[in-house]
């Protein structure tokens, strides 16, 4: 019987609503304006946090521990005995190779040096990168033309190159580069392979290429700078990147790998370690707060427009005391009246919600397809705004339905 | 047999102490079933008030109602919209038809509230409508009618649930005279029906239909006519 009458109260309530079509979507404007703007706030800091995950993938993914060198002391002059101290060497790779080798997924070093490079096109100051390990791979590169370093370029520090994209149009501006001779201060290196170009625009607020500076990169084996260019006896580098996929494993590593450098360093920490993954969750936690701002905003819209739901609701109250008198008289109860008042906010609600959800995705196009962002929207925003929607509208019906469901039938009966 | 209306020292006092007004003064009241009562009255004497608590709209100060053999003086207001539903049909001078709804769900309200199933409740509507005269209006909405065919959908609807009591206020009132007649006309066929009638009314003229007339002046019965 109950369900009979909740489908007779969606009718009666549906009739309402289209007979009183003004006042109806007038009542759900607040509605359709505070989820349009729960779902588009959600969507726009959902499109921004998808896109940096499209940017951190390009960039070879985030889930690496950066190991560096750091000044030995923040102030003052350091002690003789932190000044003796060698930094990061290839001692601490070589140290570190035992650890935990099921979840490290890759390793990479780095040494790089500033230094005269001349082609017989060009003679620039620039960046060298010495690289070892699986660099390329974990830094997102490929190779376009050519091959890349091999283990044994960089074991036995073979006079051999890669070309980013921009770099080989800089020293090689006809396009011959694969396989020319470039001069890196006084040491001749053949250039084996041109990466491919890398490209990425972030949004259009932001157009320039993210990758700029990576297509410039030129690279050899490490080891090449550290004896060659450097004469370095000690095989220092500048940093050891550690590919860690599981996350969990993050913390025991840390806390081991600092077991096994700290002796390397006479017990002094002059590295830093560098969580990439919980820095770049870090600096995402902005995007929750500005989804708190959005949720405020839809909130502010929804109490607004409830409370002028309540007003057109009380005003329309009025007009219906005749018939909620007659109803009454023919047998229905209050609770049956404050029902069918309920049934009705709840279906306007609703629709208002679903309109109020359209809206919404309107917007958030609008407003990324301005921004220059590819639209990312959620199930779980969908769910929100709604809820919320349906939530105040509920919440702002009770009050004028109880008032219609109090009427004395006599008094409603007689209301003129 | 229990009468269908059974008042005893009914009393209705509106306000409190000082600005109290006593509507009614003490009523006893007797309807059987199967009569039609006229309760007359001039206006102030009390007659809406009897006819709210006749009707259930309202519950007397003190005294005992039996409606049906059931006392209702002290019912919930649910319990009372149950009764209504139940045991009474009310027609009104102004009709009181919902104008958004078509004739026949107008007629089937009193069901709805019942708790029928649809079904039961458009076949009944129909038989109905085809009792009261005007079996080709249901699906029209009440603004469509003339005021005589209004009439008849609020007898209709009132008889819907087959009430003990068909309680009529001034049924004629907004209605020319010709019309008006046919409109009692038809009251006392369904009195011969077996319906109980009570119709409220000032006018005496149309009180002279009825088999029995009650007089209420100043809150009390003045007389009773046999």
């Amino acid at each position: 019987m109950s369900r009979r009458l909740f489908r007779e109260r969606m009718n009666e309530a549906w009739l309402e609503i289209r007979e009183n079509l003004g006042r109806a979507s007038l009542q759900s404007l607040g509605i359709m304006l505070g989820v349009a703007s729960v779902l588009g706030g959600f969507s726009i800091t959902d499109s921004f946090k998808k896109r940096s995950e499209q940017l951190y993938v390009k960039m070879g993914g985030l889930d690496k521990l950066n190991v560096q060198t750091s000044p030995v002391a923040t102030e003052g002059s350091p002690t003789a005995m932190r000044a003796a101290n060698l930094g990061l060497r290839q001692q601490d790779r070589e140290d570190s190779a035992e650890l935990k080798p099921g979840e490290v997924q890759g390793v990479s070093m780095v040494r790089s040096v500033r230094a005269r490079v001349r082609s017989a096109q060009a003679d620039q100051e620039r960046q060298v990168l010495g690289i070892g390990g699986d660099h390329l791979a974990m830094e997102g590169y490929s190779v376009a033309q050519g091959r890349s370093l091999s283990t044994q370029d960089v074991e036995s520090a073979a006079p051999v190159a890669l070309l980013g994209s921009s770099a080989a149009t800089d020293f090689f501006p006809n396009g011959d580069a694969l396989g020319s001779i470039l001069r890196i201060g006084n040491t001749p290196v053949q250039i084996v392979g041109v990466l491919e170009e890398r490209y990425f625009v972030f949004s259009k607020e932001n157009p320039r290429n993210q990758f700029w500076r990576r297509n410039r990169i030129i690279a050899v084996p490490s080891s090449l700078v550290q004896r060659r260019l450097q004469g370095d006896v000690h095989s220092r580098l500048d940093r050891i990147t550690y590919r860690i996929p599981r996350i969990d494993a993050m913390p025991d590593f840390i806390s081991e790998l600092k077991s096994i450098l700290k002796p390397n360093h006479r017990m002094e920490e002059d590295f830093r370690l560098d969580d990439v993954q919980s820095r770049i969750r870090k600096r995402n936690n902005n995007g929750e707060a500005y989804n708190l701002i959005f949720v405020l905003s839809g909130v502010l819209a929804l109490l607004g427009g409830g409370l002028v739901n309540v007003n057109i609701q009380l005003a329309s109250l009025k007009e219906r005391v005749k018939e909620i008198g007659v109803r009454m008289a023919l047998g229905a109860p209050g609770n049956e009246i404050f029902k069918s008042f309920m049934t009705e906010a709840l279906l306007l609600t609703s629709l208002g919600g679903l309109v109020g959800l359209g809206a919404g995705v309107i917007f958030s196009w609008a407003i990324t397809t301005i921004l220059g962002v590819p639209l990312a929207m959620a199930f779980s925003s969908f769910m929100w705004a709604y809820l919320l929607a349906v939530v105040f509208g509920f919440a702002f019906a009770l009050y004028p339905a109880w008032r219609a469901s109090k009427l004395s039938p006599m008094e409603a009966l007689h209301y003129e | 047999m229990n009468p269908v209306i059974q008042t005893r020292q009914i009393t209705k006092t509106f306000g409190s102490n000082g600005t109290a007004v006593h509507a009614l003064r003490g009523i006893d009241l007797d309807v059987a079933k199967g009569e039609f009562l006229a309760l007359i009255g001039p206006s102030g004497s009390g007659k809406s008030t009897l006819m709210a608590i006749l009707g259930c709209l309202d519950r007397p100060t003190s005294g005992t109602y039996a409606l049906d053999g059931e006392e209702v003086q002290s019912l919930s207001g649910r319990e009372l919209a149950a009764i209504r539903n139940r045991k009474i049909g009310f027609v009104f001078q102004s009709y009181n038809l919902l104008p958004k709804a078509s004739v026949a769900r107008n007629v089937e309200l009193p069901l709805l509230y019942a708790g029928v199933a649809r079904k039961e409740r458009r076949e009944r509507a129909l038989e109905l409508l085809d009792q009261v005269g005007i079996p080709e209006k249901a699906a029209k909405l009440p603004g469509e009618l003339s005021g005589g065919q209004k009439q008849r959908v609020s007898i209709a609807r009132a008889l819907a649930a087959s009430p003990a009591l068909l309680l009529a206020d001034e049924p004629t009132g907004a209605l020319d005279s010709k019309t008006g007649a046919e409109i009692l006309e038809l009251f006392g066929h369904l009195n011969q029906q077996g319906n109980t009638v009570v119709l409220v009314t000032h006018d005496l003229g149309i009180a002279a239909q009825a088999q029995r007339r009650v007089v209420l002046s100043d809150g009390l019965v003045a007389s009773k006519e046999e």
